[in-house]
């Protein structure tokens, strides 16, 4: 043991399950913030084709990516812009986020709307799962608030903006309508 | 606590703000302040004072961002603090793995200190082309930043926590951490509240080549452990955590001077080893039972 340095109890390392879930924005809130003067938030219902896939697959392919929601922003019979809301999921966490883009395909604003942690990772892998069963994991791994800061947590957030990416390609692939 | 998120830094930053306290002028102010950071200390982008430094600095002087000059300030004492075990000038190891824009030259690595000339007034220049990453110390100077916006604002507590380098103040009180398990980042362990006061943790939980740079040897390398260091800003917290990963024998000495406390999470057979330089609870940490 170096100077200076003591072993923490091994009582005091209780590993569980990093489950964690925060919703920051709904939808309704973000569309909000991002055109404040819009009068109706119109759905789009995306219908891609095979071509169109495959030219967004080429701008960016998100993990986890799956057809955004759409919106038209509108004041009145004006178009102010488009809001998408989309989601990456990683290898042990979920990024919901929403995308507002003016009628010039000019991002207006990136707002996260959800973050979860799930033990995906863990669940899947086996050994690791085996080794902690029985001290932990299995009375704490429903989804809390209670203990929220997780040191340590340095996740690359590049696949958000390869998801970014993929909707401005898809921005400007819908046109200006 | 109401919270927001943003995406800086590379990761995602999250602002907590008491009920009463939360409004989105605060949370704007806040995110302002990180972004800005992240503009200023972005090597990758070439528009950043980092870049402006590699390409310039060595030829001429040039006057850096306020804050930037502030990390740089802060860098470099920490540089001569430890004998070169925090160690922002990277531009040996940026040659071979192609993680930061290639510098003009590499310099021996460990020579911050005598590379960097701070003139005074945010006018900087080194004696040879280098490549900086502040990286091991922007985050957590950006969340510093982000508290200063908050108090300024009149918000009477809050937590800033960017990517897990975190910082708590005022009305919230006792705040739960948890670090990750060293070799599973899926599982954390909650091993202490902190108390107006910044936590920050380096690991390689999502690296296979290593996040970790030695500055003594100039590589990237794999550590298997993961550093927690509790300090009374995030900066520090945040640099600290580099010192201990390379010279633990001598951290405990820095940390204290320091005011700082470390936690170190190594693998052992099939359960963690934990060791830590705190001996006992503070007004500011508190050992979970």
């Amino acid at each position: 043991m170096e100077a200076g340095w003591r072993i923490v109890p091994l009582a005091a390392l209780a590993f569980a399950p990093a489950a964690y879930a925060t919703e920051y924005l709904t939808v309704e809130a973000a569309q909000r913030a991002a055109f404040p003067d819009a009068t109706a938030f119109v759905p789009i219902s995306l219908a891609l084709d095979a071509d169109q896939r495959t030219r967004l697959a080429a701008v960016a392919q998100p993990p986890g990516a799956r057809d955004p929601r759409v919106w038209r922003a509108m004041a009145r019979e004006r178009q102010l812009g488009a809001f998408y809301a989309d989601a990456v999921i990683g290898k042990q966490e979920y990024i919901g986020y929403a995308l507002a883009v003016d009628a010039t395909g000019h991002v207006i604003r990136l707002d996260v709307l959800e973050y979860r942690e799930t033990h995906g990772w863990e669940i899947r892998n086996e050994r690791w799962r085996a080794q902690f069963v029985g001290k932990t994991a299995t009375d704490a791994v429903e989804v809390s608030r209670d203990i929220a800061n997780i040191s340590g947590a340095t996740l690359s957030c590049r696949h958000v903006t390869d998801g970014v990416r993929r909707l401005l390609a898809l921005d400007a692939m819908l046109g200006r309508r | 606590m109401i919270a927001r998120a943003e995406i800086w830094l590379g990761t995602l930053v999250e602002i907590a703000l008491p009920e009463a306290d939360a409004s989105e002028t605060r949370f704007a102010a806040a995110f302002a302040a990180i972004a800005h950071i992240h503009r200023k200390m972005n090597a990758h982008d070439l528009a950043s004072d980092l870049a402006r430094i590699t390409r310039a600095a060595h030829m001429r002087t040039i006057v850096v961002d306020a804050q930037t000059y502030a990390v740089l300030e802060l860098a470099l004492a920490l540089a001569r603090d430890t004998d070169g075990a925090f160690d922002p000038t990277v531009a040996k190891a940026a040659i071979s793995d192609d993680s930061a824009p290639p510098p003009i030259a590499a310099p021996a690595a460990g020579e911050f200190a005598s590379l960097v000339i701070l003139e005074g007034d945010n006018h900087v220049r080194t004696t040879a082309p280098i490549a900086l990453d502040l990286g091991g110390i922007a985050k957590g100077y950006a969340v510093d930043r982000a508290i200063a916006a908050l108090i300024d604002s009149g918000a009477g507590g809050g937590v800033v926590n960017a990517g897990g380098d975190l910082r708590a103040f005022g009305s919230a009180g006792w705040v739960p951490v948890r670090v990750r398990h060293p070799a599973n980042a899926a599982l954390a362990a909650h091993l202490f509240d902190v108390c107006n006061v910044a936590v920050a943790t380096s690991a390689d939980y999502f690296r296979a080549d290593g996040v970790l740079h030695d500055p003594r040897t100039g590589s990237r390398r794999t550590f298997g452990a993961s550093v927690t260091v509790v300090a009374p800003t995030c900066a520090l917290a945040d640099a600290l955590t580099k010192v201990v990963a390379n010279d633990s024998a001598r951290a405990a000495e820095t940390l204290a001077r320091h005011g700082a406390h470390a936690f170190r999470l190594e693998p052992c057979d099939d359960s963690v080893r934990a060791t830590t330089t705190c001996a006992a609870s503070t007004s500011q940490l508190r050992l979970a039972a």
